[in-house]
């Protein structure tokens, strides 16, 4: 029997558009999506961009307090007890929600999470998975996207197993596989970090050895791509940047002659159509690995669609029970 | 005689804080509590960052708190606290402080 439908706490405040755009977001999920929505922030700010009255499966709660973007994180969620993101991660804690949503400070959202939820026993610190678009299948995982920036070995391999746990439930993969990312697919390539993960992975179900960045986007590769979060947030960053460096020169060609604006007519609808894969306003943003709690940091400038989607996921996440499954991998491994 | 806190218990001397940080920080740096020593600086030895300070606070502020009215760690005191031995100073004065202020 399906129980109630899951609680996500979205921090009204957070984000370049907040917090116009968040509400709007999170509006629309709780309209489309089965979810109850707990609106966190100023809460003289967010009357006026509610309906009155309130939908049932909305509430507010108040946060005084906001963390800036630029904000230094530990010292952020130390000062401000009242801002919207810990108020977020406490309702988790609490009860009240059963995850959480922000398109704020990234960093400030993951100290909430460790202060708040608690990190997994042997979990050092989170790392952050975030979902490479690939077409025609679901997407890979690539962890770490940042949040630890010089691992050790030791650690790569617990985000391998805490990411293949998280690519099992959330995208039904039975036993996906996972790719060490290095400069090279030969065991011997890459520098000593790389190797001695190599070593230690080999002891791991479904690795597959090193995977090269040219492998990010194709089926049948790996499912889950492990890399230390320095690494990881420069291999995103080059994605997205060679994806809108080729969106820009399809759309020149497509405009650069009367002939081509005409065949534009007829290719460019379903050209948008395949592409919307790659927009990251749906794919609903990062999941961070290893803390008591489903946290979904949604990208700094999202509009009110990407906080619709990252509902969405966090939601999903809940229904997949991401959290005891990861949690589940660590502690087995041991 | 020892000032009354708000719960009539004893304020806890050096050994006790000690007692306490030892134990809250082994388990949230797990790692073993013997080393956790007086001289051992939370950076360069126990590899604490400063994320882990912050729940090592928030953990003594919740426990300390109960039994002292008032007691807080500034923030702006935070960064001067290098080792295991300047926190336990400061925690003792900082009770003693808040002790006296509730007495």
């Amino acid at each position: 029997m399906a129980g109630p439908p899951p609680t996500v706490a979205v921090d009204a405040m957070g984000g370049d558009r907040a917090p116009r755009e968040i509400v709007a977001g999170a509006l629309t999920a709780a309209e489309h999506l089965d979810v109850h929505v707990l609106l966190v922030g100023r809460i003289e700010e967010l009357h006026p961009l509610l309906p009155d009255p309130l939908p049932s499966r909305v509430e507010i709660r108040d946060a005084r307090d906001v963390i800036a973007m630029d904000d230094e994180p530990v010292s952020a969620v130390r000062k401000q007890r009242d801002s919207s993101i810990l108020v977020c991660a406490r309702a988790v804690r609490d009860g009240d929600a059963d995850a959480t949503v922000s398109a704020g400070n990234t960093g400030a959202i993951t100290a909430a999470a460790v202060l708040r939820m608690k990190r997994f026993r042997g979990v050092p610190s989170p790392a952050i998975a975030v979902p490479i678009p690939v077409p025609g299948d679901h997407p890979q995982v690539l962890v770490d996207a940042g949040a630890v920036v010089a691992p050790s070995a030791e650690r790569l391999v617990q985000f391998a197993r805490m990411g293949a746990a998280y690519a099992s439930a959330r995208y039904g993969i039975d036993a996906p596989t996972i790719g060490l990312l290095s400069n090279g697919e030969e065991a011997g390539k890459g520098d000593e970090l790389r190797k001695h993960t190599h070593e230690l992975l080999l002891e791991e179900p479904g690795f597959v050895g090193n995977v090269e960045g040219r492998d990010f986007m194709h089926a049948g590769r790996a499912d889950v791509i492990v890399t230390d979060g320095f690494t990881g947030n420069v291999a995103l960053k080059s994605l997205e940047g060679a994806l809108r460096s080729l969106a820009s020169l399809v759309f020149d060609v497509l405009d650069a002659t009367p002939e081509a604006r005409a065949a534009s007519k007829v290719v460019l609808p379903k050209l948008l159509e395949a592409a919307e894969i790659y927009d990251p306003e749906v794919t609903g943003g990062a999941v961070l690995l290893g803390v008591g709690g489903v946290c979904v940091i949604s990208h700094g400038s999202s509009s009110g669609r990407a906080i619709e989607n990252a509902v969405r996921v966090a939601a999903e996440c809940v229904e997949s029970d991401v959290v005891a499954r990861m949690q589940e991998a660590v502690s087995r491994a041991g | 005689m020892p000032a009354e806190t708000h719960v009539g218990r004893t304020p806890l001397g050096p050994d006790e804080v000690l007692t306490l940080v030892r134990e809250r920080l082994a388990a949230i740096l797990e790692i073993e509590e013997d080393r956790v020593t007086l001289d051992a600086r939370f950076a360069d030895d126990l590899d604490a960052d400063s994320l882990a300070l912050i729940e090592l606070v928030e953990e003594l502020e919740e426990e300390l708190g109960e039994r002292t009215v008032g007691f807080r760690v500034d923030d702006e005191d935070l960064a001067d606290l290098h080792t295991v031995r300047e926190a336990v100073d400061y925690i003792v004065v900082r009770l003693a402080a808040a002790d006296g202020a509730t007495s």
